[in-house]
C-alpha cells in the first residue's frame, strides 16, 4: 500500500515552474530517496508534501487521504513529520524541551486546563515526560537532555532534529538532507541511525540527500529530478546505470 | 529501568531551602504591605499600587511579545476597552446622570451596576472579544505588518471610546470611580496573574508558544496550530490587559480616552524590554522600576537652582530622559536584566556569593 503517492504535483513560482508534475510513490516501510543536482525542485517537493507550499497542480495523497489543500500542522498531525535542511530547532529551548514540544499535537487538555494542572493534564504531562525520554534513549541522546539545543554539536543537532519528528509519532518522515555538512565518520554514523529508526519504528522514510554513498547505500529506490522534472526512478543498482542521471550529474561527453 | 528513569528525569519540585526562603519572602512582603501606609505614607503606598497595576499589563504584553513572538501594540487599546467597560459597570446609576451632562447615556448602560470585581473581569472579557475580533484578520499578517495593525486598533479603540458620547461620554470622560484598589487588591491581583501566567509557561502551551517564537515554520511542521495558539495568547494577553486597565480606573478615579494614546504603549515596552523579553518576573522587576523612577524623575520637569547654573524645567524632560534609556538599552544591554530566565533563589545566591567573592579579592589585593 502506498503511504505516499503524489499525483502530477506541479509547483510553480510565477513563471518558473520548480516542481513539474511529480508522480512519486513511497511504500510502506521503504526508503526512498530523491536526488537531483542543486535548484532540481527537491525541497520545494517536500514543502509541497508538508503544506508548506500549496502546490498549484495535482494532488498529493497520504494514505489515501488527499493533503494537498491541507496545512502543515494538520498535515504534521495525520501522521508526516519533517527535519530541515537548514536545522531548524527551537534554539533557547533545552534537548527535552525540544522533544517535548513535538509531544504536543496529542495534547487534549485546554490552556486552562493544563495551566491549573488538571488531573488530565498532569496525567498528559507525565506520558509527555516519558514519551520524550524513551525517544532520546533510543536515539542516544539522554545524557545531554538539559543541554541547550544549540550547544550540541552539529551531528547531535541533526539526531535531535530527528528525534523531535520522530516523537510527532509519524507513519513517514521526511529527511531534507540529513547529512549535509557531515564528515564521513558522522554521515556513517547517520546511515546506522536512519537504518535503526526504520527497524525500531517500521518507518516510511523519504530523504533528500546530496550524499552518494549514503543515498546508494541505503534506499530501496530513488527518484531522479533535474530542474523540476522527474527524470530517472528505480533501485540504487538501476539508477547508477542509467545514462539520464549520468548525464545530469556529470555532462555529457563531447 | 524504573529507578533509572528517575534519575534520568526527577519530578520538578521545589528544595526545602527554596519552599523557606520563598515562605520568609512571601512573610516579609506581606508584613511591608501592612504597614506600608504606615512606614511609607500614602504617596509611595499609591506609586506601589500604580508598579503593580503596570506590571500587569507588562505581563499581557510579554505573553505574546517576549514568549508567543508576535510583535503586537496593542495594549493601550486593550486597557482602554478593560477600563471604560469597568468603569461603566462598576458606577452608580445617580453618579452616571450627574457625569452625561452633555448628552444622557444610554438608559439600559445607566440601569447596569455591578460589584467591583464583576466589573472588572467584564472589563476584560470584552478586552478579549476586542482581541478575538481584530486578531483574526490581523494574527495572519507578519512581523511589522502586524505590529502596525495592531497599533491602528489601539488608536481606533481610542478614538470610538472618544467620540461614542452617550455611551463613554466622549472626551469629558469618566469621574468619580470609587477607588477600591489598595495596596492588597493591586499586589493581590499581580500575584494571581503572575503565578498563572509561570503555570502556564511551564505548561505544553507555554512551550509551544516558545517554540512559535523561535521557530514558526518549524513549530507548524511539529503539528502546532499557528493561528490557534497565537489567537489564545493574543486573546489571554488581551484580557490580562483589560483587567489592567479596570484596576487603573478605579485607582486613578477618572478615565479619558486620551490616556490610552499609542504613545502609552512604549512605557510597556520600555518596561518589557529592561526586563528582559520572555521573563515573566523581568517584565514585574521592568515596572516596577521603570514606573518608580519616572515618578523618582518628575524632578526633571520642574525648574532647578544648581547654585552655579540654573534649568529651567521643561515638562515632559523625564520622558526625553526616557527614550534615551530605551535606545542605551537596546543598544547596550539587549537581553534586559533577566535575559529570558526566570527568577530562581539559585540564581540569586550564586550571583550573591559571586559578588562576595569578587569583594573579598578586591580587599584582599587593596591590602
Amino acid at each position: 500500500m502506498a503511504v505516499l503517492e503524489t499525483k502530477g504535483a506541479t509547483m510553480r513560482f510565477g513563471g518558473l515552474t520548480a516542481v513539474d508534475s511529480l508522480s512519486l510513490r513511497v511504500d510502506n516501510r521503504e526508503i526512498v530517496a530523491v536526488i537531483g543536482p542543486n535548484g532540481a525542485g527537491k525541497t520545494t517537493a517536500f514543502n509541497m508534501i508538508t503544506g508548506v507550499y500549496r502546490p498549484t497542480e495535482g494532488e498529493i495523497f497520504f494514505s489515501d487521504t488527499c493533503i494537498s489543500r491541507k496545512r502543515p500542522d494538520q498535515i504534521a498531525r495525520l501522521g508526516v513529520a519533517r527535519t530541515f535542511q537548514n536545522i531548524r530547532l527551537f534554539r533557547s529551548m533545552t534537548v527535552m524541551e525540544n522533544v517535548m514540544v513535538a509531544n504536543h499535537l496529542h495534547m487534549r487538555s485546554g490552556l486552562f486546563g493544563a495551566s491549573l494542572r488538571s488531573p488530565l493534564a498532569r496525567r498528559e504531562e507525565a506520558q509527555m515526560a516519558e514519551r520524550s525520554i524513551e525517544m532520546l534513549e533510543t536515539t542516544g541522546l539522554v545524557e545531554y537532555k538539559d543541554w541547550k539545543a544549540t550547544s550540541l554539536p552539529y551531528g547531535l543537532q541533526r539526531h535531535l532534529e530527528i528525534a523531535r519528528a520522530m516523537t510527532t509519532n509519524p507513519k513517514l518522515l521526511l529527511l531534507d538532507e540529513p547529512a549535509a555538512g557531515m564528515n564521513p565518520k558522522e554521515s556513517a554514523e547517520l546511515a546506522e541511525f536512519i537504518h535503526q529508526i526504520r527497524e525500531k519504528f517500521g518507518m516510511t522514510i523519504l530523504l533528500i540527500e546530496h550524499h552518494m554513498k549514503l543515498v546508494m547505500n541505503i534506499s530501496d529506490r530513488i527518484y531522479v529530478l533535474q530542474y523540476g522534472k522527474t527524470i530517472a526512478n528505480g533501485t540504487p543498482d538501476e539508477i547508477r546505470a542509467n545514462p539520464a542521471v549520468i548525464k545530469a550529474y556529470l555532462g555529457e561527453e563531447d | 529501568m524504573m529507578q533509572n528513569k528517575q534519575i534520568l528525569h526527577p519530578p520538578k519540585k521545589m528544595s526545602r531551602r527554596d519552599i523557606i526562603l520563598t515562605c520568609a519572602a512571601v512573610f516579609i512582603l506581606i508584613v511591608i504591605l501592612a504597614n506600608a501606609e504606615n512606614w511609607f505614607g500614602s504617596y509611595v503606598v499609591r506609586i506601589l499600587n500604580t508598579c503593580c497595576i503596570y506590571a500587569i499589563a507588562t505581563l499581557a504584553m510579554n505573553l505574546v511579545n517576549g514568549c508567543t513572538g508576535v510583535f503586537t501594540l496593542g495594549n493601550p487599546g486593550f486597557m482602554c476597552v478593560g477600563a471604560y467597560t469597568c468603569a461603566l459597570l462598576y458606577l452608580q446609576p445617580a453618579v452616571k446622570d450627574t457625569l452625561y451632562y452633555v448628552e444622557p447615556i444610554v438608559p439600559w448602560l445607566r440601569d447596569i451596576h455591578t460589584n467591583y470585581f464583576i466589573a472588572l473581569i467584564c472589563g476584560g472579557i470584552m478586552a478579549a472579544l476586542a482581541a478575538v475580533l481584530i486578531g483574526v484578520p490581523v494574527l495572519r499578517l507578519k512581523g511589522d505588518y502586524l505590529s502596525i495593525a495592531t497599533l491602528g486598533f489601539s488608536e481606533i479603540a481610542r478614538i470610538i471610546m472618544l467620540n461614542a458620547q452617550s455611551v463613554t461620554n466622549g472626551a469629558i470622560g469618566l469621574t468619580q470611580i470609587p477607588n477600591v484598589v489598595n495596596i492588597w487588591v493591586a499586589f493581590g491581583a499581580l500575584a494571581v496573574v503572575f503565578i498563572f501566567l509561570r503555570l502556564l509557561m511551564n505548561s505544553s502551551y507555554g512551550r509551544a508558544f516558545l517554540a512559535i517564537r523561535e521557530d514558526e515554520i518549524a513549530a507548524e511542521a511539529m503539528g502546532i496550530h499557528l493561528f490557534k495558539h497565537k489567537m489564545l495568547s493574543f486573546v489571554l494577553s488581551a484580557f490580562i490587559a483589560g483587567i489592567s486597565g479596570g484596576l487603573l480606573a478605579s485607582l486613578i478615579g477618572a478615565i479619558d480616552a486620551n490616556q490610552f494614546k499609542y504613545t502609552f504603549v512604549y512605557q510597556f515596552l520600555l518596561m518589557m524590554v529592561l526586563g528582559g523579553q520572555g521573563s515573566m518576573s523581568g517584565s514585574v522587576i521592568g515596572a516596577f522600576i521603570v514606573t518608580s523612577a519616572l515618578e523618582w524623575l518628575r524632578f526633571m520637569d520642574e525648574p532647578i537652582n544648581l547654585g552655579f547654573i540654573q534649568y529651567p524645567g521643561f515638562a515632559g524632560m523625564r520622558m526625553v530622559l526616557f527614550s534615551v534609556l530605551l535606545i542605551l538599552i537596546v543598544l547596550f544591554w539587549g537581553k534586559g536584566i533577566m535575559g529570558d530566565k526566570e527568577f530562581s533563589w539559585e540564581r540569586l545566591i550564586t550571583g550573591l556569593k559571586r559578588l562576595g567573592k569578587r569583594r573579598s579579592q578586591e580587599k584582599e589585593e587593596v591590602s
